[in-house]
């Protein structure tokens, strides 16, 4: 629907440092992506990644500097960009990273692939559902990614952390299902459930270890 | 265009090309950085009482997200009137009217917009904005030049040759603005139609070759 907002009321924390603004799903945009990111002196204002990852788009990406002060670092090379400095990565292939050098400085990414219809990453679509894990509110968490489920149902991760939101709010069956059912999605899933702690609440169950061992197997063998 | 990695520009660094004769300035982001996937521009008003977002409704289908980069806008939204001081987002529907007026110096709006469902595709028109843009800014000899790349694009579209008429037109070339309205009459009849309306032939209307 169309809408305002102030950029300063949307951000919220996600936990790590820095806040996240996710302006195309509050507005509901389909067309394009839009995020904003928020941060202090010295904190992470973008998190280093490339767009060729299996939770990325693929994307172009266009920040504008709206606040502050940034040092961007793009395949190596460092950029002072002051408010009102726009850096656009053309190639999905390079690192980019962003440090905020001035409390306060904001971020507004825009992002789709040429020539294609826009669709949102894995990434963004989790990371809201995600923002509860860090403020520990699992039960949200649980409702979030259940939501999400409903429209992604063959999501891995959706599933996985569907089954992280249920091992922590005591629904054991539920959880080892859903963690199943992401390991036959993407076998990858297995070496992270190994390890989160997320699934400590039902790490001794039996069936987890079976899901866990026998998927990590059978993603060895097929790779 | 480049095909580097990456590209860097300041707001500041951004052309300002009039697009009226109120002081609305057109700033090309997608244009200058080469952006594909999706529209992007920035509009500033320089004075601080002027329009920095004409009033359309985006009849085309195309989501439409504002930011308030900096100064100080007032939106109309549809029926709604919207204080929008810099770190402002208004986004506008397909179809939902919208405007906005500076009421600070230098104030710049960031526009963003796609088409839901389908690939991005870059205005085949680009060209011939940027043309009068560089005409109301006195280069007459840049603005031919981007009108010449319009016409390049698309020889046989009769909206090319229309404006390259009302450019030869505001430059004072007689022979060269019939030359292309001709040509834009041949390949529609649209043409002749809007040429009566247009004050950009004021000087030729009665000259014996307008088109009737």
């Amino acid at each position: 629907m169309s809408g305002t907002a102030k950029l300063d009321d949307m951000l919220i924390a996600l936990g790590g440092g820095g806040k996240t603004a996710f302006v195309r799903t509050h507005f509901g945009i389909s067309a394009f992506g839009v995020n904003a990111f928020a941060a202090d002196e010295g904190e992470n204002l973008v998190s280093e990644h490339d767009e060729l990852g299996e939770r990325a788009g693929k994307h172009e990406e266009l920040y504008f500097v709206s606040s502050g002060n940034a040092t961007f670092t793009v395949n190596g090379d460092e950029i002072d960009a002051p408010a009102g400095t726009f850096v656009f990565v053309r190639d999905p292939a390079a690192k980019r990273s962003a440090v905020a050098r001035e409390t306060g400085t904001a971020v507004v990414i825009v992002g789709g692939k040429p020539g294609e219809a826009f669709t949102p990453s894995a990434w963004e679509r989790n990371a809201p559902a995600l923002a509860y894990f860090g403020s520990k509110e699992y039960d949200k968490a649980l409702e979030a990614f259940e939501q999400l489920l409903a429209e992604t149902p063959d999501d891995a991760s959706v599933l996985y952390n569907l089954a992280c939101a249920e091992s922590l709010t005591g629904k054991r069956r539920e959880a080892i299902d859903h963690l199943k059912r992401s390991l036959e999605v993407d076998a990858s899933f297995g070496e992270l459930a190994a390890e989160d702690s997320d699934f400590d609440p039902i790490r001794n169950d039996p069936d987890f270890a079976s899901a866990v061992a026998g998927k990590s197997d059978a993603g060895g063998t097929s790779s | 265009m480049s095909e580097k990695a990456y590209e860097v520009a300041h707001i500041e660094d951004l052309d300002r090309f009039p697009v009226d004769d109120e002081g609305l300035l057109w700033r090309p982001v997608r244009r200058r950085l080469g952006i594909a996937a999706f529209g992007t521009n920035a509009y500033t008003a320089e004075r601080g009482d002027e329009r920095v977002i004409e009033e359309h409704s985006e009849e085309d289908g195309h989501e439409e997200l504002y930011f308030v980069a900096s100064g100080h806008a007032t939106f109309t939204l549809g029926d709604e009137e919207i204080d929008a001081p810099a770190g402002t987002f208004v986004y506008a529907e397909p179809g939902t009217k919208r405007g906005a007026v500076a009421v600070e110096p230098e104030t710049t709006v960031l526009a963003m917009g796609a088409k839901p469902g389908v690939p991005h595709e870059i205005s085949g028109w680009e060209n011939i904005f940027v043309s009068f843009g560089h005409l109301r800014n006195g280069n007459e000899e840049q603005g031919r030049e981007a009108m010449n790349a319009a016409l390049a694009e698309k020889p046989d579209a009769w909206q090319g040759h229309y404006n390259a008429a009302c450019f030869e037109s505001l430059t004072m070339d007689r022979e060269a603005a019939f030359a292309h309205l001709k040509r834009a009459v041949e390949l529609d009849e649209k043409a002749r139609e809007y040429a009566h309306g247009d004050k950009d032939f004021d000087w030729l209307r009665d000259d014996p070759e307008f088109p009737a």
